[in-house]
């Protein structure tokens, strides 16, 4: 599939999904009583409005955020297997989260998405610390993997020491949309000004694909542009993160994928990843919501369920 | 003229004030201050606690939270309530539903809905108290603000007296001061609920007591067979989630003898759901009346 036909199809897909988001549910709501909903006074107006709406909305830029993150932690590590997960972000904030639930349990669960937000920032300015502005992309892999499996010990570690406080962290920790409304989308709309500055990063990074040594001739400096890629996939995760919990392997799946259907080229593959990182959250959540009801199931289960053979799947192609 | 009209009018603005003021109820939940100026007739509960608090003085909620599994609720607290329409798991339950049920007072639990307290309120004034973790006597104040809100004060009062007698009655058949434990098992961990568990505090207010440890630390704790022999309590109750469990696989393992409940044969098994899951007036006396038929055996 081009790039051509790729944009009207995947944008007519998430039209789909969001009115299937609308109308589905544990209730099932008509068109009618969709659209009256969106109004104050009708009977379904907490639940379309209140409820459905703004959760349509956070899949799409969670989905949206974590995909775009994706595709920018790839072209820069040039490894279709690096994820945002590489760099630790998701287990640094995730740490952070279970550390102040753990430790803070009669605290506000106000505060979550602020700490989880600032464990995930601080996971990243560990890995670049101690990688240093100069390393190379290889360096970069390894050292955040090794920092991602310590936080995620460190993790572990917490939970088994306070087994009181593993139901809510395990729950934080698989990534859901539940309970995520207009206040949360308010928190996570701003981060999303970084988007056109990493769009406008596309057609370096097309040459940054071409090894350092080109890249530098072409007249660019590899090292600043790869700083500031990755400086936007970690803000654009933390952000995502802080709010749904760490909704695995769609930062993986969501640009590969996408890299399959349209190309390598950044212009095209980075809008492209982030409608199809939206379809796939959107989707997760549908499912989610509808699979089992009045059950909730978290979202994150879904994109793991995907995600996990997809991975498989990817490791043995590539031997 | 004009001004002893306006006085007459405010006096009754006054009036009609203190008139509904006078009907509201306005009690402490862990969020604040809570008014309620009608009594509720669609309730709906997100924790087994709240819906036993209801049953007992035989007020009937519209939606639980029962995890979508009817016998996790207390067969004591069914019986009262009969038929109700699920509303999800109590983690995470269905905000939807829950507003498609149309209530006029939601319950819920501090641990875990605080975060969508406020999507709540949207749907309808919400009760918020301590559930989850909850100790025998955080329960029992938790009763008797939901008495209060659901207008059932009296009633209330009268059914946490008789309580408090039934557990005096059954407190005098059981041997007072002896060390009780309570543990769930699972297919690998067996978690021991202390003192500061609700289980816990159930066997102290029947005069015994949960045996002390060196350990100071949550009213949940995981224990391996070499912990529970340090701690060697004089009766232990296990409710196994699973068979076979761990405390299944221990029996066969040398140290297992050394345990005097073991010993003595005082281990005895209970219903895990009621023992850990429900908290209440009902599931207490429930739990009161398990061990008074324990003991009589023993």
């Amino acid at each position: 599939m081009n790039a051509q036909r790729f944009f009207p199809l995947a944008i007519v897909l998430l039209i789909a999904l969001s009115l299937a988001n609308l109308l589905f549910g544990a209730v099932s709501l008509s068109l009618p009583e969709v659209w009256q909903g969106l109004f104050l006074g009708s009977e379904q107006h907490f639940t379309v409005y209140e409820y459905r709406l703004p959760r349509i909305f956070l899949a799409m830029l969670v989905g949206a955020g974590l995909a775009l993150s994706g595709a920018l932690v790839q072209g820069v590590i040039r490894n279709p297997l690096a994820s945002p997960d590489v760099l630790g972000v998701s287990h640094g904030a995730g740490l952070a989260a279970v550390f102040y639930m753990t430790y803070f349990s009669g605290a506000s669960t106000d505060w979550l998405p602020e700490v989880a937000l600032a464990g995930g920032i601080l996971a990243a300015l560990v890995l670049w610390y101690l990688c240093g502005v100069h390393s190379s992309a290889i360096k970069l892999a390894i050292t955040g993997v090794a920092l991602a499996a310590f936080w995620a010990s460190c993790i572990d570690f917490l939970m088994l020491t306070k087994p009181l406080e593993i139901n809510n962290a395990l729950l934080w920790l698989t990534g859901s949309l539940w309970g995520r409304g207009w206040p949360q989308l308010q928190a996570l709309l701003p981060w999303f000004v970084l988007t056109p500055i990493a769009l406008g990063l596309s057609k370096y990074l097309n040459l940054l694909d071409l090894g350092d040594d080109c890249a530098t001739s072409l007249g660019i400096s590899p090292q600043l542009l790869r700083l500031l890629s990755l400086a936007i996939a970690v803000a654009l995760t933390a952000a995502c993160v802080s709010i749904c919990g760490p909704i695995g392997f769609l930062g993986l799946v969501a640009p590969h994928l996408t890299r399959k259907l349209v190309g390598g080229r950044h212009q095209a593959l980075l809008p492209a990843t982030m409608l199809t990182g939206a379809c796939l959250l959107l989707a997760a959540d549908l499912a989610a919501r509808t699979l089992d009801p009045p059950i909730e199931l978290p979202a994150g289960i879904l994109t793991a369920i995907i995600g996990a053979p997809y991975f498989l799947w990817l490791l043995l192609r590539m031997k | 003229m004009l001004i002893s009209a306006f006085k007459r009018l405010s006096l009754l603005v006054c009036s009609a004030l203190l008139a509904t003021s006078v009907q509201a109820v306005t009690v402490q939940d862990s969020k604040g201050p809570f008014s309620l100026d009608y009594e509720p007739k669609r309730i709906v509960v997100l924790e087994f606690s709240f819906a036993d608090a209801l049953a007992s003085v035989g007020v009937v909620p519209v939606g639980i939270a029962d995890d979508k599994d009817k016998n996790r609720v207390l067969p004591a607290v069914r019986d009262v309530i009969g038929d109700w329409q699920s509303v999800g798991t109590r983690s995470q339950p269905s905000l939807e539903v829950i507003a498609s049920l149309n209530p006029d007072l939601i319950i819920a639990d501090i641990s875990r809905h605080e975060a969508v307290y406020d999507d709540l309120q949207k749907i309808a004034p919400t009760l918020i108290l301590p559930s989850r973790r909850e100790t025998y006597q955080d329960n029992l104040k938790a009763a008797a603000i939901i008495g209060k809100v659901v207008g059932k004060d009296t009633q209330m009062t009268e059914r946490l007296a008789q309580h408090q007698q039934f557990m005096d009655a059954m407190a005098a058949k059981l041997p007072a001061k002896a060390s009780v434990q309570f543990g769930v098992a699972r297919a690998d961990a067996l978690f021991l609920h202390t003192d500061d568990s609700y289980a816990g505090g159930v066997i102290q207010a029947l005069g015994m007591q949960t045996p002390a440890s060196d350990r100071d630390d949550s009213a949940y704790r995981q224990t391996s067979l070499e912990q529970l022999l340090a701690i060697n309590p004089e009766y232990i109750v296990v409710g196994n989630y699973v068979h076979p469990s761990i405390v299944d696989q221990w029996q066969n393992e040398p140290l297992w003898s050394l345990l005097q409940a073991v010993s003595h044969q005082r281990i005895f098994q209970v219903d895990p759901n009621v023992w850990s899951r429900c908290r209440g007036v009902m599931a207490a006396e429930h739990m009161a009346t398990d061990l008074a038929r324990i003991f009589a055996k023993s």
